[in-house]
């Protein structure tokens, strides 16, 4: 009996709504299908007729959980073009924030997957120490999501002493919490036997359809922009490229766990060597005619924005490529040969968004053409369920 | 591996193929080519120099062409591959028997800006909605948006 499910497309919330129509043979399934665009907003568009400084702006709102990475990503390339360079203290602040970013990205994503997989005192723990980042960044910023901090020439406020004390407590903490995780990891085989050998995806499949971040580095692919192409202050600062080669949920769930390790050393020394001086440098309104291609390392993957411009005081052209998009076509070659009760975990497992979580799922018989609505809820317990009397996962080992 | 050492080896590979080169900066290189040459220059670029990972492909409206960028990366440069194709019959082969994860850039680019995309496997749009109008490409510089003029089923009060 084959199946079609539609899964989506529209949620207001989301920033990436999409919709997704897999076939399925019983429970597994064969064929996935993508369609985005339901809620394409025409920013490349719109940033032609916008100024360089209207752009930051515009760029921090194409998402909401690493806004800060788009506005990076602009304002290093316009810094190219314009050529001036921010300030070394502000470049320091600029990343700074761009690793709290990261952190609160990751923390938020441990506590998806801990409650796609049905461990939910995971997912309010991981959310709860989230707010201590949340409240950091607010410190910093003024604002918990977009940040606006960046502009044109460097970062628009500054730190102080207490402000540091604060962030060094704060990561701390986090440190404590993350290493408790784990922990946890170690001691709770079902949460790891959930996740083992789920949306199995090669190294050389990875290559081959240009997956990116954590989906990449999950598969053995030693790929990050901040090592490849030391940006900012990359070239500075000491971590290390964090892989795995267990090329599953698991595997991604530990990647993202031990980025987290390094993002607090990261801004551990970023902080412990802030160099004094001014935060940012006057920036000329218009840039020269001139094209630049800046990558950065967003949380989700590297993320590409391509600016050429004209002369005046707007781009002529942005092209912006966010890493959820270059990970659809993994993301189809993961569901194949997967389970209905999986596909809320893998989907998750690439970071999409919180999207799909609770989304109406409709299954459609296509032999009586009967319908019927299935709450994305009672389908992750029906997915608790299946994998609470399965055997052939009960020897994963927890990587860490 | 230098910008310098990629140029040459560039060079090297693709021989006459190669219309331009430029390093505009550190690890930032702009390759032209022939429109009709890319399938072979960009597998010469995979299996030559590594360059495996095909970040996006961005597009440009110039007026009478329209200029193409694929952009490839991997650990020591990223590469550009420009090539300029006539706005009158745009048309650009596809990559994806190369580069399998094209086929998202390549049916975006589609409908963005009108170019055919011979031989993609997948030519569905991918983005802009099914009643869209069509010959109507947003990304095209002599389009403008203009909102539709609103009707209320039944009429305005």
């Amino acid at each position: 009996m084959k199946v079609q499910i539609p899964i989506g497309p529209q949620h207001p919330a989301l920033k990436e709504p999409i919709s997704l129509r897999m076939t399925v043979d019983g429970e597994v399934i064969t064929d996935a299908d993508l369609r985005l665009g339901y809620n394409h907003r025409g920013v490349e568009k719109l940033a032609e007729e916008k100024t360089f400084i209207q752009n930051i702006y515009l760029t921090e709102r194409i998402c909401g959980i690493c806004s800060h990475s788009h506005a990076t990503t602009f304002v290093q390339g316009t810094e190219r073009l314009m050529e001036i360079e921010a300030p070394k203290r502000g470049q320091y602040i600029r990343y700074l924030v761009s690793e709290l970013e990261r952190i609160h990205s990751h923390l938020l994503w441990l506590g998806v997957a801990g409650h796609e997989a049905g461990f939910d005192s995971f997912f309010m723990y991981t959310w709860r120490d989230r707010e201590i980042v949340m409240d950091l960044l607010e410190m910093i910023s003024g604002n918990r999501v977009h940040y606006a901090i960046n502009t044109v020439g460097g970062v628009r406020r500054d730190l102080d002493d207490t402000q540091i004390t604060k962030i060094l407590e704060g990561m701390v903490t986090l440190r404590k919490r993350s290493e408790y995780y784990l922990m946890i990891g170690a001691n709770e085989p079902t949460f790891t036997a959930r996740l083992a050998n789920v949306g199995y995806l090669s190294k050389e499949d990875a290559i081959a359809l240009c997956a990116v971040g954590p989906t990449s580095r999950a598969s053995d692919v030693t790929r990050d922009v901040r090592k490849d192409d030391p940006y900012g202050v990359y070239a500075e600062v000491p971590f290390e490229v964090c892989t795995s080669d267990l090329c599953d949920v698991l595997g991604r769930t530990v990647v993202r766990i031990k980025e987290l390790l390094q993002s607090y050393n990261m801004i551990e020394f970023l902080l412990k060597n802030l160099p004094p001086g001014p935060v940012n440098v006057r920036a000329p309104r218009r840039a020269k005619p001139g094209e630049v291609v800046s990558l950065y390392e967003a949380p989700r993957g590297e993320n590409i924005h391509y600016i050429k411009s004209n002369g005046t005081d707007k781009p002529e052209r942005l092209k912006v490529r966010a890493p959820t998009l270059a990970n659809y076509a993994a993301t189809i070659k993961m569901l194949k040969k997967g389970f209905i009760a999986d596909i809320p975990l893998i989907f998750a497992a690439i970071d999409p968004c919180i999207c799909c979580a609770e989304r109406t799922v409709e299954l459609v018989d296509t032999r009586s053409g009967e319908e019927r609505i299935v709450r994305f809820s009672d389908l992750r317990r029906a997915a608790e369920v299946r994998y609470k009397n399965v055997t052939r996962k009960g020897n994963a080992v927890w990587p860490l | 591996m230098k910008d310098t050492e990629i140029i040459e080896r560039t060079q090297g590979l693709l021989g006459g193929r190669v219309l331009a080169i430029a390093n505009p900066s550190g690890r930032r290189i702009f390759l032209t080519v022939a429109p009709g040459e890319l399938p072979g220059v960009v597998r010469a670029l995979r299996d030559g120099l590594g360059f495996t990972h095909l970040v996006t492909i961005s597009g440009v409206d110039k007026g009478d062409v329209f200029e193409i960028l694929y952009h490839f990366a991997n650990a020591h440069a990223c590469l550009s591959v420009r090539t300029e194709i006539p706005r009158s019959e745009p048309r650009i082969p596809t990559l994806t028997s190369i580069i399998p994860g094209a086929i998202l850039y390549e049916r975006e680019i589609q409908e963005m800006f009108g170019i055919v995309v011979e031989g993609i496997p997948d030519p569905r749009r991918l983005l802009i909605s099914d009643d869209w109008p069509a010959e109507n490409f947003p990304l095209r510089k002599d389009w403008k948006f203009t909102r539709p003029e609103e009707t209320i089923p039944g009429g305005r009060l």
